[in-house]
């Protein structure tokens, strides 16, 4: 069951992007504003802003945690064609104890000549490294040799997509059994330029990305991708935001000790549903990746969840103003997702989401 | 609004209230559907709006453009320009109301009849209302008439006012001399005020855009273009303008006025509308002739300074509000991204809302954040019990909730584990019923020694392999044929056994000790548990149909018992071995309708031929453990591995944990395992199961490794941290591999030797930080200097004293009149004692000490040290979630 309720943002503009830290208790959000802001959750339960920043010159896409290993470290990718990686310091002011923290800039990563359309941590048993792609099509893979100095970044993979990119995830499995790999989605809506989620993986031997895979079916621009959390499991599980909801399942394939090509996958899709009548934005899975949040034009958000056959089915629906969903739009009656009463009355609180479709194309 | 092609506009003040214009002009008011006020008249606009009408006018024919006045005294005032160039003010519903009576009725007039094509009423100084007109040779095709003016000077327009008394009007509430005449020689199809100086008018005159300056009539600024229609100014950027002509859009910054910044994609009908989001940034709704779509343009940035080259971004985005044709659509002035929309026959209106992108996210403790618009909205789960029972909570919960309780802990109960995992998941028990059956038999053996099963080589590794292994070994079988319990009738069933087959019972769980057959100790724990059904199976297949009856009957009698049972049991009495007895053949087809499996193998026991048990042991509802110890009493050495096999591979599709009885922990369990976490995702059970195999071999398996991984990166990320370090020490005592070496130790600053005082005859990762301290064992008297120099070790910063001297117990006296519970102080005491530093000033002293200073200051107690040691560290000021 859950419960909604809502957060006074005070973001001066559009928010983009919301992310959570390792442990759930800080979270970043960057908006059109241009700014950052960095909550803390306190005891109660309850989000207060401990820092607030302009960041870039240009709406800001995404934010994204670094593991806490590496320090309180953001990443932050703008329209102005950067992105740039921030510190959180401490003790010297006094700013804690006002609830305050400070956070300053350590590298602004300029070689984008595009808008930097999503940066991306990979995992933290890979180091620090961090990823970015742009609207012009390349994927950047930047490492902090020394995870002491995060000013210092050399540029280690420039890979060419041949499409603008929109999104990009990294496969989260630490297993050695899995190289590094990662999966970029492509807005580009041009169907007759074929699949638009392309997957690379590290090759140990020529020490390259190399593409191992393209969704030859996923030809409408995707606006977001998510590798679920692995687990422990055996294969990968892709969730990717595009004209509907897909869950892709990715079966490495038993592969000849030989052979040095990148991995073979057996591609399955698991699950597509056009709930959202139309574009989906955002995808987002939980930390067993069982269940899996999305959010698309009809102004709603809607969880997804497995059976023990591996049968995807709608579990709740929330409306993007936290509002209870009136009505029925053909929707499981066994809601699991029941909406709180204490949610604000904004403007929005007539919404004609009963009217009919809509389409976003780049 | 020529003919029947409709308009929207809404009302400046009235949130509630808008007019359409078509041929007449007519006032609605949108509230919910389903209030109070809902009559049957009202028009539903969506699943939770409707309209009502308010009134319609209609005495202002051949109306082209209307325009509605912005200030709010009085109040729905509008100015309707004609077809014949006059602009004529009228209201609507508020003819009574005396502040707009002169007002209304109120013509302007121009010079020469054509048709007025727009309308725009100056934003500040209201009084100011321009109309663009068609061409007239040399005329003025821009007007700006003051409609606070009286009649018309008198002396001017006298020759004038006699032309027009021809065409029949009240002179009286007619204007004919313009303020302002602006656009000589020329047509204005479009206007707009400028919002950052509202004595600057935009007009998209015949084939330029010009800017007026009312100041200063005689100049203009303008630039040569066709996208000269629909006029409008960025509410939020004044400098930012769109334009459109046929299909394309352009956009134009007034700071660099010589070209279009922007031009959007080319639509192939011609645009009818285009108009800002008044209540958003840079969005910009355009419509198209003959469509049903509008098209959305989000220009996601500010606008740059001149001299900037880049492409802007921009979204493109279609939303369809409604199914038919538009004819016009308008933004709601105050409400977010909400227009309404009218279609382009029969006056069909549609409220519609443009949803912003939602962004959102996990966390780890499974809250969902979403941010929609400039709002952020925090979905949790809610911990209220009840209506969760119907639904299976998720299984990140459960293993939270399952760690809370130590689920996997019980390393002496083994079978306990699934009551701590909650007692509901019959794969769980079965599970931890395995491991305890393999535990306390492997545990047995190595106390009894046991020959025969020595001679196969390692008794542990036997036992661990399962029973699939077991019976592959299964050798001097030998067949016997009983008699019923309690009756001297021979059966013809042939039983089986062999020490493997014995052994393979006892990791079911049927029988318990050496090679005791006796099945009483089981029987009489499953009638405790109340599994009547179950038991009275067991003791049939035992062949005692006496006690399965008598099981039978006490179940019918218990509390809450199902008296049906009694039934089964005078079925079962009534048992014959007569081939084609009437009781055979009945109950071989009536056996299928009964619900318990139990009771339904019972008869499918009692009819079948002997050796073809499949009614048995393929009945899916059974438990694989009874189906199993079923097969290896009565399947000969040939059927039962091919059955055991079977099953197996079947338990390993499914990842049904009921499966490890056959694998065991081998390469076969982990695989079996493999398939359970990928269905689940339950690294938790895969992870202390695995802990559970003797040690080796399955350890070692990569898969394994990764679970174990996995899941104490859920623990630290659920900030489980003393369930992770206890899961540690756990994991420890079963796989020694996996314990850490010391982390750290500190030299002496004059030799650079460990002060660890027995560093030099165990090494360092032998014991723990008491040995910094004086407490670690009593022989060792006192510790204040280095055991390689003698050199005296630093000072606390606090006490002054050495370390190694033992700390009093009593506090500094600066903070003394806490109360401490006694156990807890007992316990830190040891604390207190140990040798603390700050890695970043490096200065320290005691624990204790540290703690108690910290407590009341941010700043190092050294002098003139300004660290604030306490706050370096972001996660060391995270709490742990489960600490008790």
């Amino acid at each position: 069951m859950f419960v909604a309720r809502s957060i006074a943002a005070d973001h001066k503009d559009l928010i983009h992007d919301v992310s959570y830290d390792f442990h759930g208790r800080r979270m970043a959000t960057c908006s059109s504003d241009q700014s950052v802001k960095v909550w803390d959750k306190s005891e109660n339960g309850e989000w207060h802003c401990t820092a607030s920043w302009k960041t870039h010159s240009g709406s800001v896409w995404r934010v994204t945690w670094a593991h806490p290993e590496f320090g309180q470290v953001l990443a932050s990718c703008s329209f102005d064609r950067t992105a740039a990686v921030w510190e959180e310091i401490v003790g010297e002011s006094n700013d804690k104890q006002r609830g305050l923290s400070h956070w300053i800039k350590r590298t602004t990563l300029v070689d984008s000549r595009t808008s930097v359309t999503d940066v991306k941590f990979a995992p933290k048993h890979m180091g620090l490294m961090l990823t970015t792609c742009s609207a012009d099509g390349v994927v950047r893979i930047y490492e902090a040799p020394d995870v002491m100095n995060l000013s210092q970044w050399s540029l280690q993979h420039e890979i060419s997509c041949k499409l603008s990119c929109s999104c990009i995830s990294w496969n989260p499995s630490s297993s050695r059994a899995h190289p590094p790999m990662f999966a970029v989605g492509s807005d580009d809506s041009n169907v007759t330029y074929g699949g638009k989620v392309q997957i690379y993986e590290y090759n140990e031997n020529t020490r390259k990305y190399g593409k191992a895979e393209t969704l030859m079916t996923v030809t409408d621009a995707v606006h977001d991708i998510a590798f679920a959390p692995n687990l422990g499991r055996s294969f990968h599980v892709l969730a990717i935001a595009t004209k509907d909801v897909r869950i892709f399942k990715l079966v490495p394939m038993r592969k000849e000790s030989t052979s040095t090509g990148p991995t073979k996958f057996e591609v399955q899709i698991v699950a597509q549903f056009d709930n959202h009548n139309s574009q989906v934005w955002r995808v987002s899975w939980n930390i067993t990746s069982t269940l899996l949040a999305s959010s698309g034009d009809d102004g709603c958000v809607r969880l997804w969840k497995a059976n023990y056959m591996d049968n995807w089915k709608c579990t709740g629906i929330l409306k993007g103003d936290g509002s209870p969903l009136t009505g029925s739009s053909g929707q499981p009656s066994a809601m699991s997702t029941v909406l709180g009463s204490s949610v604000q009355s904004s403007q929005n609180a007539l919404n004609g989401m009963s009217a009919g479709s809509s389409a976003w194309s780049f | 609004m020529s003919g029947s092609k409709p308009d929207i506009l809404w009302s400046p003040h009235h949130p509630d209230r808008y007019v359409i214009c078509d041929s007449e002009l007519g006032l609605y008011r949108i509230g919910p559907v389903g209030s109070a006020e809902a009559k049957a008249g009202t028009l539903p606009l969506s699943e939770e709006t409707a309209a009502t009408l308010l009134a319609i006018n209609s005495d202002t024919p051949y109306m082209k453009c209307v325009a509605w006045y912005p200030k709010h005294e009085p109040e729905c005032l509008l100015a309707v320009g004609q077809a014949n160039g006059r602009v004529v003010l009228t209201s609507l519903g508020q003819s009574h109301n005396s502040a707009c009576k002169e007002l209304v009725g109120k013509e302007f007039v121009p010079k020469h009849a054509r048709q007025c094509n727009t309308l725009a009423w100056n934003p500040v100084d209201s009084n100011l209302l321009a109309a663009g007109l068609d061409k007239h040779r040399a005329d003025f095709s821009v007007l700006i008439w003051d409609i606070s003016s009286k009649l018309s000077p008198e002396t001017s327009v006298a020759a004038e006012k006699i032309r027009l008394s021809s065409v029949d009007l009240d002179s009286s509430t007619v204007v004919t001399k313009p303020l302002y005449e602006l656009g000589q020689n020329d047509a204005c199809l479009s206007l707009c005020w400028l919002l950052r100086d509202p004595k600057l008018l935009l007009a998209g005159m015949h084939r330029n855009l010009a800017i007026f300056d009312l100041r200063n009539t005689s100049q203009k600024t303008f630039v040569n273009t066709k996208a000269i229609q629909g006029v409008t100014v960025d509410p939020h950027f004044h400098d930012r303008v769109a334009s459109f002509f046929e299909g394309q859009v352009a956009i134009w910054d007034l700071r660099k006025f010589e070209k279009p910044v922007l031009t959007l994609t080319e639509q192939p009908k011609p645009l009818t509308k285009v108009a800002w989001c008044p209540t958003r940034t840079g969005l910009l709704a355009t419509l198209t002739r003959d469509s049903n779509i509008i098209r959305l343009y989000d220009m996601q940035h500010t606008p740059t300074p001149i001299g900037d080259e880049t492409e802007p971004t921009i979204i493109e985005r279609s939303v369809q509000p409604c199914e038919s044709q538009i004819g016009s659509f308008a933004w709601h002035p105050s409400s977010q991204n909400r227009m309404v929309v009218v279609s382009a026959t029969n006056r069909v209106m549609t409220d519609f809302t443009v949803f912003e992108r939602i962004s959102l996210a996990w966390s780890s403790t499974t809250s969902l954040m979403w941010a929609c618009g400039r709002h952020l909205y925090e979905c949790v789960e809610d911990s209220a019990e009840g209506v969760e029972s119907m639904i299976e909570k998720d299984i990140a919960t459960k293993m939270r909730e399952r760690a809370q309780s130590r689920y996997g802990h019980d390393t002496v109960q083994v079978w306990r584990n699934h009551l701590l995992a909650g007692g509901k998941d019959a794969q769980l028990k079965s599970l931890w019923h395995d491991l305890f059956y393999i535990l306390s038999v492997s545990h047995m053996k190595q106390c009894a020694e046991d020959m025969e099963l020595k001679l196969q080589g390692n008794v542990q590794s036997v036992v661990y392999s399962g029973i699939k292994n077991i019976v592959k070994t299964t050798s001097g079988t030998t067949e016997s044929r009983r008699c019923w319990i309690g009756s001297d009738r021979q059966t013809d069933v042939l039983r089986y056994h062999s020490e493997e087959r014995c052994l393979a019972l006892r990791l079911c769980g049927w029988i318990s000790r050496g090679t005791d057959t006796d099945v009483e100790n089981f029987l009489r724990s499953l009638e405790q548990e109340h599994e009547w059904e179950r038991a009275a199976a067991v003791a049939l297949f035992n062949l005692d149909i006496r006690r399965a009856i008598q099981i039978l009957n006490k179940g019918a009698m218990a509390e809450k018992g199902d008296l049906n049972l009694n039934v089964v049991a005078m079925a079962l009495s009534g048992y014959t071995d007569e081939k084609s007895s009437l009781w055979r053949e009945m109950c071989s087809s009536l056996r299928l309708q009964l619900k318990n499996p139990y009771l339904c193998i019972m008869f499918a026991f009692l009819t079948s031929e002997p050796g073809a048990y499949d009614g048995v042991l393929y009945e899916s509802s059974v438990a694989v453990r009874d189906r199993v110890a079923f097969a290896c009493m009565f399947l000969n050495d040939a059927q039962l591995p091919r059955y055991i096999d079977r099953l197996t591979l079947e338990m390993k599709e499914a990842g049904n944990l009921e499966g490890i009885l056959l694998t065991g922990l081998t390469k076969d369990g982990v695989d079996l395992m493999e398939s359970y976490v990928d269905r689940t995702g339950d690294v938790q059970t895969a992870s202390f199961c695995m802990l559970k195999g003797s040690p080796g071999e399955v350890l070692k398996d990569p898969r394994v490794q990764c679970w174990i991984e996995n899941y104490r990166n859920l623990l630290d990320a659920w900030r489980f941290w003393h369930k992770r370090a206890e899961f540690d020490i756990h994991r420890g005592k079963l796989d020694p591999s996996s314990k850490p070496l010391a982390q750290v130790f500190v030299s002496c600053n004059f030799c650079g030797k460990s002060i660890s005082y027995s560093c030099s005859t165990i090494p360092h990762q032998g014991r723990g930080f008491s040995q910094y301290g004086v407490s670690g064992s009593p022989t060792k008297s006192k510790v204040t200097s280095c055991p390689g120099c003698r050199k005296p070790l630093p000072r606390c910063a606090l006490c002054l004293m050495n370390m190694g001297t033992p700390v009093s117990n009593c506090q500094g006296t600066g903070k003394s009149d806490e109360k401490v519970d006694l156990t807890r102080e007992n316990k830190l005491a040891q604390f207190n004692n140990w040798f603390t530093w700050c890695h970043n000033c490096r200065h320290g002293g005691h624990a204790g000490h540290m703690l108690s200073w910290f407590r009341d200051h941010t700043e190092c107690p050294v002098s003139a040290c300004t660290c604030k040691c306490m706050q370096l560290d972001t996660t060391g000021n995270l709490v742990p979630s489960d600490s008790s």
